[in-house]
């Protein structure tokens, strides 16, 4: 797609604001009536009990994300100025929280330091029935001078303000995670299916229920039959009709709202791929990619389009005419976006017609910037995309684009540091990125940002709770915006377990281990989701195609997703299956080298069996096994 | 030496002009087939190393007035498998007339995204590569790559 005409791009505008704007009108007009937070800012010193209150606007609307919000009508300001130095504020903290009447409407709270311009240091995006949120923020840390609160309406009916405290109080008591971690459940592909697996990708498709996995060139439909617990799996072949020919790289994305699973292999200088709206019943052939020059490390990813709200469309109608402009094209809702590595740098290819073409592709970043292979594409549901690199200057870097795939900022993940696997992003409903990478000493890491990148917060090593020293392949989804899982493999044993392994071999048994928060990244559990059958004996290398025989048996990556019940899948190719390996694995005493290991290529799902999913509002009803 | 090389080096910073009708497989006196140490000896003339990344490298250019950093691949035999040259943000301007005859290019993209692509074979038949400029601008460019077709990366992460 190289060109819009003038009559699309007025269907697209029509397409999605025309009934927007009798609301926008509205809400403009109720603007107009309505004030800013009463008083509009507050002084706080460091002394136990100095506090401000403060009342909202009373304005209602709805948002997606902070993003999407027009302060004076959809949210509204309040500052506080602490005063004096940081040191001043050891054993304090600042409590900041805000509170409404009705359980029906949704308020969020996030703090700048400094303007709006400034990085969010610290939110509260709680969801229905939730009628409060709350933060607290270490002034030893973050400093003194200006905060500005940000209150954002979510999801509010009028005639529910809310109110505001900010407090100078002493810490709460740090808590572990508590509560029951979730368990989980190994299927293996039958036999004959997923035989030649590596690098598997995984969807969820929340029309049918089904799941979508890529096991290299074996498209595969999985059903979960739940009338039995624990439940039976269903696999049965779906290939496209070009995408079970050859691969340089396979991707498999499944949009989990439209339903759409888009399945492209790299071919050459560009790719084959098709699409399916019925879990690969039947195909549409696509163009494949938007770049015409020789590619690598391809990756698909699609989402809702970044389009104006009614109130954005009154405040800033030029830049909610380009939006638009780069919005659908056809029926199909959604964005489809193909990115790869190009000749010295990587770019992006949006499709406005759910995958069927593309346009030319826009260049992401350079190898001035970043390293050349990226992660996955994701795409917030305010429509921000995102890809992550293992590698822009000194730190892990994440990509981002707020207009549809036609510009990208590189946003430096601060506190990381590279390592050779890709690292991978999730991101909660409201906007939340989890970013979950490995470390330079290749412990699995994941952090957490509400402003896009700009800053981060909450940097863990979630493997500590099982001593995880080797890591490869994280893979993060989100569901709500305060819970996400973090899947990786890892292993205990020290050594370099990610090399060539030309020297004495690698001795280390690899598991599959699922890290989930319901905190927003403050404290998370750590499951080992493979507990008595390895994943991989000795080395799983990351050196490409410089890598031995037999060591780079898993190739690149693993997949994880999530389902409509807040359930998680993740995709993994098992390197060791056979009863002798998987014997090994299990015998503390044994050898576990590459020379002990089947070199397997065997696609496996992990499903989640207990525990609490991924979105609040399945709680009510228990996973069960 | 030197006066050995700086001749050498006006011809190939001209060569884009002189070469516009077919553009020639090389960029900055980087040709594709060049050995790795050939590179690297013209490299060390014109620039400095940057950084590396999977194979590819990333040089600063030290006087080039239009071009600001060339990257460099190369396939598994070690010799150029690709060249790509960013050009310096407010120095001498490159049109995309300057790298070959727009005529015999396919253009793709529109305002704001341009991109001009020849397929060239050199005489011989021997060697066949692209050779794609890039740009926001309508007639400037903002990177100029040659590529050669048919042969794959050094370490190409490839399945």
């Amino acid at each position: 797609m190289s060109s819009h005409t003038a009559s699309s791009v007025h269907r697209a505008t029509s397409f999605n604001l025309q009934p927007g704007i009798i609301l926008a009108l509205a809400a403009l007009c109720f603007a107009t009536l309505a004030s800013a937070a009463t008083p509009s800012s507050s002084t706080l010193s460091p002394v136990t009990g100095s506090s401000a209150s403060w009342a909202g606007s009373g304005i209602a609307g709805a948002t997606t994300d902070e993003t999407t919000c027009v302060d004076g009508t959809d949210c509204d300001v309040y500052t506080i100025t602490l005063t004096g130095s940081p040191a001043n504020y050891k054993g304090l903290v600042l409590a900041i929280s805000i509170s409404h009447q009705i359980k029906l409407n949704d308020y969020d709270l996030y703090v700048h330091k400094g303007d709006l311009t400034g990085p969010v240091i610290a939110s509260s995006t709680n969801g229905i029935p939730e009628t409060g949120e709350s933060v607290v923020i270490d002034p030893t840390v973050s400093g003194t001078g200006l905060y500005t609160v940000h209150v954002v309406d979510s999801n509010v009916a009028p005639g529910d303000p809310y109110s505001g405290v900010a407090t100078i109080t002493t810490p709460p008591a740090d808590s572990p995670a508590h509560g029951t971690p979730p368990t989980y459940a190994n299927y293996q592909s039958s036999p004959g299916l997923g035989d030649s697996s590596g690098e598997p990708s995984i969807g969820s498709n929340f029309n049918s229920g089904r799941i979508m996995t890529l096991a290299l060139l074996d498209t595969l439909q999985v059903t979960f039959n739940t009338s039995t617990s624990p439940a039976t799996a269903t696999w049965l072949l779906k290939d496209g009709p070009n995408t079970n020919i050859t691969t340089l790289d396979p991707i498999l994305f499944t949009d989990s709202i439209t339903g759409r699973t888009v399945v492209s292999q790299l071919f050459g200088t560009t790719s084959l791929s098709s699409f399916t709206d019925n879990d690969g019943e039947t195909y549409t052939v696509s163009q494949g990619g938007g770049i015409a020059s020789g590619v690598d490390h391809e990756t698909v990813g699609g989402g809702s389009f970044r389009l104006c709200t009614a109130d954005q469309l009154f405040a800033t109608p030029a830049p909610c005419a380009q939006l638009a402009a780069r919005g659908p094209l056809t029926q199909y809702p959604h964005a489809i976006y193909y990115a790869s590595q190009d000749i010295g740098d990587a770019a992006m290819a949006l499709s406005q017609d759910g995958g069927l073409t593309y346009e030319e592709a826009h260049p992401m970043y350079t190898l001035v910037d970043c390293g050349g292979l990226h992660g996955h594409i994701k795409v917030s549901s305010s429509g921000i995309v995102y890809v992550p690199n293992k590698g822009c200057g000194s730190t892990q870097g994440l990509i981002v684009s707020m207009d549809n795939g036609l510009t990208f900022t590189v946003e430096p993940v601060t506190g990381s540091t590279s390592n050779s696997s890709d690292p991978s992003v999730g991101i909660g409903s409201k906007g939340r990125v989890y970013f979950g990478y490995v470390a330079g000493d290749g412990h699995p890491h994941i952090t957490v940002s509400d402003d896009q990148g700009r800053s981060w917060q909450h940097d863990l090593d979630v493997g500590a709770p099982f001593s995880i020293r080797n890591t490869v392949f994280p893979e993060v989804v989100a569901g709500d915006n305060d819970r996400a899982a973090f899947f990786f493999l890892g292993t205990t044993s020290a050594g370099d377990g990610t090399s060539a392994d030309t020297g004495t071999p690698f001795s280390g048994v690899w598991h599959g281990y699922i890290a989930t928060t319901y905190n927003g990244g403050r404290t998370w559990f750590t499951v080992d989701a493979t507990p008595n059958d390895a994943v991989q004996l000795g080395v799983i290398c990351t050196q490409g195609t410089t890598c031995p025989s037999g060591t780079r048996n898993l190739l690149d990556f693993n997949d994880v997703t999530v389902d409509k019940a807040g359930r998680v899948f993740a995709a993994y190719t098992d390197g060791c299956i056979t009863a002798a390996c998987i014997a090994k694995s299990n015998n503390a005493t044994a050898s576990h080298t590459r020379l002990d290991n089947d070199q397997a290529t065997k696609a496996t799902i992990i499903r989640q069996s207990t525990g609490l999913g991924l979105f609040k509002s399945q709680d009510a009803t228990p996973l069960k096994p | 030496m030197r006066r050995a090389v700086l001749p050498a080096y006006l011809l190939f910073s001209v060569a884009p002009l002189a070469a516009a009708r077919q553009p020639a497989p090389q960029i900055l006196g980087l040709r594709l087939g060049m050995s790795y140490d050939q590179a690297h000896s013209r490299l060390n003339d014109i620039a400095q190393f940057k950084s590396e990344d999977e194979g590819q490298q990333v040089w600063t250019l030290t006087h080039d007035q239009r071009y600001q950093y060339v990257i460099i691949g190369f396939d598994r035999d070690r010799e150029v498998r690709y060249v790509t040259a960013l050009v310096r943000p407010n120095g001498k301007p490159v049109t995309y007339a300057d790298v070959g005859d727009l005529v015999h290019a396919t253009r793709t993209g529109g305002p704001g995204n341009l991109r001009y692509t020849w397929r060239v074979r050199d005489k011989g038949g021997r060697l066949e590569y692209l050779v794609i400029a890039k740009g926001k601008d309508q007639h400037h460019l903002d990177r100029y790559a040659i590529k050669r077709l048919g042969v794959e990366s050094e370490r190409e992460d490839r399945d």
